[in-house]
């Protein structure tokens, strides 16, 4: 009887963590980034993985470059690995025009060095479930998201920013997942620009 | 988060029926962008929204539009956009940025139903605007930024205060001024004044960069009337209403004030200012009425924290006939709801301006379209409310504070000014003589209730410091945050980042911050009433121990770095005296401190009982944990020692008499450091003034050293050395110290 619960119990804990496993999402989404090459930064290599989605002409998505780098280099020698993911509607007839675009924003923001990816049919925030720029993702070594939502407090509305940050909540999570703990808020709402679907524009193409 | 998911779900669903509400309906009613929505984005947003002005994205083309739509309703509904304070119905004002209900509703109707295009025939022209250049025409004066300011990328909000000199051999009267910044992504707002030739030369500059910081510069006692005005971002440069002239006097510094926003990456300002000059001083009797008058100086602004709704009442019967041009609104960044009416002599109301949600970023002057008189006896009644509660995210500090009047941006102020004109000659003398009778009220209650001391107290403790950091030659390596009152300065072990005492020279309160080298972005590690010091960073960094004054006993606290988290006790100091933190050893296990005139190591394990190691002070122990180096005065003066620190806490709790090894060869006390690899001493030597001593381990057993060399001198000393702890970046290549700032002389 012992046995049988115990299994039971165990079972019970695969079945769950399963399920954990493909929330948000249905298996590992690989994308490819400017240089062309694949990558899954929903299946972290190291400890844990940051996602972020922004975007070159969001204003708020911007003003946390500075953050975001420094969040990435601190992290960075401790196992977590970050992306960025644009999720700009261009509208200019080259498909080459975007690429270009983030190429000279990730230059011109001081993102040298970083994995970035245009998510340009959205398969990445479809599978997230993202739809703010900026919003990010924490992604534990077992492919679990963990975090997701705003950076840190500063914006209180769009347009009212605090003049102190009292909750630095993507620090917190990643904090909380490297020392194997609970994320004390694993859900915060991220606020910046809308994320669009280009088929919203392209639908009124001909009209 | 429901929201955010559901806010998901609705623009999936709207991409997947648009092409149905496209084929079955083609209703004229539905609002198109072409017919509906470029009328409305054409006369609000685009002076903004377009190519090299200050918005982040153009609006002009229906894609530009489309992409952001939801976002735009977003923001029309929150009235966030198109940005305008003042509420409908409490003034007419030149420049309304404000939407109607129905044109809200009609921007979310259109987002709603998909966004349709509409005929591209029927497509509006965007507005022309007038090619780069001075669109008040030719300029009589153009002043120029003398130096470029580079905004930094991130952080904090920037005020910076450029004093610009005229030059003018004699007296003129301006009727307008044109700004043009050349960053405009990232200058907010501008105010302009104009002050003496050469009165703010003790403070331009002093910090290293062009110009000086802080909101105070054009401080309330230099406000003159009527003022020089302002420029924020929309605004059509236009002359002064009505031939309203102001002076600028011969010999006169322009004053610059610009709010800038970072934006993401640096960005570098060298603004223009053309002046238009009129031909004389006019014929009108100005005047300007504030309430309460002299900024709040007067009215008791003395805000408990937590208060939600701390209220300031004024009135003013007019003593003559007033023509009212216009309003202005200036509160820091408590102030709430600031709102002003006129009940005339026949007992009707007529308001004049509310602004409901104030906000310190955006001071507009509103200039009423049609001026207009209030007779003779026309109260005017202002009501001023400000939440200095931790729910108002504009709040400077967290947890809130106690704020009371005064310049910084911690303090408060608050009025509500009017230039009016004075319509009847035989008016004028009463009128200003009331005026002035209020100003002296206003300051004869700040002298009683002790707010002009304080004040003026400030300005005489003016001398202040820079966080600076040197290299081994000691030029210059960078400077860190505004001027201030700072000790303590200390090297995080990365050398990424410095930790400081930062003192409050109005309430003598002290806190501990830490300020980011890079980003020069600072953070409170502590904003507690009781007076903290002496910081040190734990070996790996991400924790900060300090010293927290309460009821008189001195305890040790630690908290996370990033300050973030509860503080944690860790030790309750008894007997009474100071405690001094110096250093963490590299092992994490002890805390090295010293309080009256003995030295002591805190085991951070077991019962936290202190070792006592002797009459010594700012020990700092050796990167392998095995020494410990001191200042002591055995010798009749102090010296710098070295002691073997396993011997002296073998057994636990008592002091054990080790020999020790002089290191200094002449006066020396603090700064003393061992570099990462132990096999260089730093420390400060007082011959001559301050120096920074190096010299080289030698060998450890026995522990021997080398002849010490001058690496720098100081160029200002530094109170209470053996206070200090990491003064060096953990390679020795790198050092703090919060340096005195000298004021230059005015230029003559």
């Amino acid at each position: 009887m012992h046995m049988r619960l115990s299994a039971l119990v165990s079972w019970i804990l695969v079945l769950s963590s399963a399920i954990v496993l493909t929330q948000g999402g249905r298996g590992p989404v690989t994308l490819r980034d400017l240089d062309g090459r694949s990558i899954t930064p929903f299946v972290p290599s190291g400890r844990a993985n940051v996602v972020f989605f922004v975007a070159t002409d969001c204003p708020v998505s911007n003003s946390y470059a500075p953050e975001i780098q420094r969040v990435c280099r601190e992290y960075g020698p401790r196992g977590v690995g970050c992306s960025l993911i644009y999720e700009d509607v261009d509208t200019h007839p080259s498909t080459s025009h975007l690429d270009q675009l983030v190429r000279m924003h990730l230059q011109e923001y001081g993102y040298a060095g970083f994995t970035a990816v245009v998510d340009r049919n959205r398969a990445a925030a479809t599978h997230a479930k993202a739809s703010i720029t900026p919003q990010v993702f924490v992604i534990d070594h077992a492919g679990q998201i963990r975090y997701r939502g705003r950076i840190d407090n500063l914006y209180a509305a769009l347009g009212t920013t605090r003049q102190q940050v009292t909750s630095h909540d993507l620090r917190d999570a990643l904090d909380a997942v490297l020392a194997g703990g609970k994320v004390p808020r694993p859900e915060t709402e991220a606020l910046g620009c809308f994320i669009t679907d280009p088929a919203l524009l392209r639908t009124h193409d001909h009209e | 988060m429901s929201r955010r998911r559901l806010l998901f779900v609705l623009s999936v669903s709207a991409v997947a029926l648009t092409p149905l509400v496209g084929q079955s309906q083609s209703a004229p009613s539905r609002a198109t962008f072409a017919d509906t929505i470029a009328p409305i984005v054409y006369a609000n947003c685009v002076t903004c929204h377009r190519p090299g002005e200050a918005a982040p994205f153009s609006l002009i083309s229906y894609e530009d539009v489309a992409k952001r739509g939801a976002l735009i309703a977003k923001v029309t509904a929150s009235r966030y956009m198109p940005p305008w304070h003042a509420e409908p119905g409490f003034g007419d004002f030149v420049g309304e940025r404000r939407l109607t209900d129905a044109q809200v509703a009609t921007i979310d109707a259109w987002v709603k139903q998909g966004m349709p295009r509409g005929d591209d025939a029927r497509m509006p022209k965007p507005p022309a605007f007038p090619a780069d250049g001075w669109r008040l025409g030719q300029p009589d004066l153009i002043l120029e930024m003398p130096i470029a300011f580079d905004v930094p990328a991130s952080g904090p909000d920037v005020f910076r205060n450029f004093v610009i000199p005229t030059k003018l051999a004699e007296d003129k009267w301006v009727r307008g001024i044109e700004f043009r910044p050349s960053a405009r992504k990232v200058v907010h707002h501008a105010l302009f004044a104009q002050v003496p030739g050469g009165s703010r030369a003790n403070v331009d500059g002093v910090d290293g960069r062009p110009g000086f910081g802080g909101l105070s510069a054009v401080g309330f006692m230099d406000r003159t009337d009527p003022g020089l005005g302002g420029w924020a971002p929309g605004a059509q440069p236009a002359m002064f209403t009505e031939g309203i002239v102001s002076r600028l006097p011969k010999g006169s510094d322009f004053l610059l004030q610009v709010h800038f926003h970072p934006s993401g990456k640096v960005e570098t300002e060298k603004s223009l200012i053309g002046i238009y000059f009129a031909e004389n001083g006019g014929q009108k009797d100005l005047a300007s009425v504030q309430l309460p008058a002299v900024f709040g100086l007067g009215a008791g602004i003395d805000i408990p924290p937590g208060e939600k709704q701390f209220t300031i009442k004024d009135s003013f019967t007019l003593p003559g006939d007033a023509k009212v041009y216009s309003a202005f609104a200036h509160a820091h960044y408590l102030a709430k709801q600031m709102k002003a009416e006129a009940t005339l002599p026949d007992g009707s109301t007529r308001p004049l301006i509310w602004i409901r949600d104030w906000d310190f970023n955006w001071q507009d002057g509103y200039s009423y379209k049609k001026p207009f008189v209030l007779p003779k006896g026309t109260r005017i009644d202002v009501t001023l409310t400000y939440d200095n509660s931790s729910d108002n995210p504009r709040n400077p500090i967290s947890p809130p504070r106690r704020a009371i009047f005064g310049e910084q941006s911690l303090d408060e102020m608050g009025t509500i000014g009017f230039e009016v004109e004075i319509v009847n000659k035989a008016e004028v003398d009463a009128f200003h003589s009331a005026l002035a009778s209020r100003n002296k009220m206003a300051t004869d209650t700040a002298g009683k209730n002790g707010t002009l001391g304080r004040l003026l107290a400030r300005g005489l403790r003016r001398n202040m410091q820079q966080l600076t950091i040197f290299d081994r030659q000691g030029n210059v390596v960078t400077r860190l945050g505004e001027v201030g009152s700072y000790s303590q300065a200390a090297f995080s072990p990365d050398g990424s980042r410095i930790v400081v005492v930062k003192n409050d020279p109005d309430t003598d309160g002290r806190d501990i911050w830490a300020f980011d080298i890079a980003t020069g972005k600072s953070t409170a590690i502590t904003s507690d009433a009781p007076p903290d010091s002496a910081p040190i960073w734990s070996p790996d960094g991400t924790q900060i121990a300090y010293v927290s004054d309460r009821d008189r006993t001195n305890s040790i606290y630690r908290r996370a770095a990033n300050g973030t988290g509860a503080e944690e006790l860790v030790y309750t100091h008894t007997s009474g005296s100071q405690l001094i933190l110096t250093d963490w050893s590299a092992d994490g296990r002890f805390i090295c401190f010293w309080s009256g005139e003995t030295m002591f190591v805190l085991p951070l394990t077991g019962e936290r009982k202190p070792i006592e190691l002797g009459r010594e002070r700012g020990g700092r122990i050796s990167p392998d944990n095995r020494l410990v180096a001191f200042n002591s005065n055995q010798s009749g003066a102090f010296q710098v020692y070295v002691k073997d620190l396993t011997e002296a806490t073998r057994q636990t709790g008592t002091a054990t008499a080790v020999q020790s090894t002089q290191v200094s060869n002449g006066p020396s006390v603090g700064g003393i450091f061992w570099r990462r690899d132990g096999r260089e001493l730093l420390y400060l030597s007082l011959q001559g003034g301050q120096g920074m001593m190096a010299v080289d381990v030698l060998g450890d057993a026995p522990f021997r050293t080398g002849e010490p060399k001058l690496l720098f001198k100081l160029p200002t000393p530094v109170l209470a050395p053996a206070q200090l702890s990491s003064v060096s970046s953990a390679d020795g290549q790198r050092f703090i110290f919060a340096v005195n700032v000298t004021p230059r002389k005015p230029a003559q």
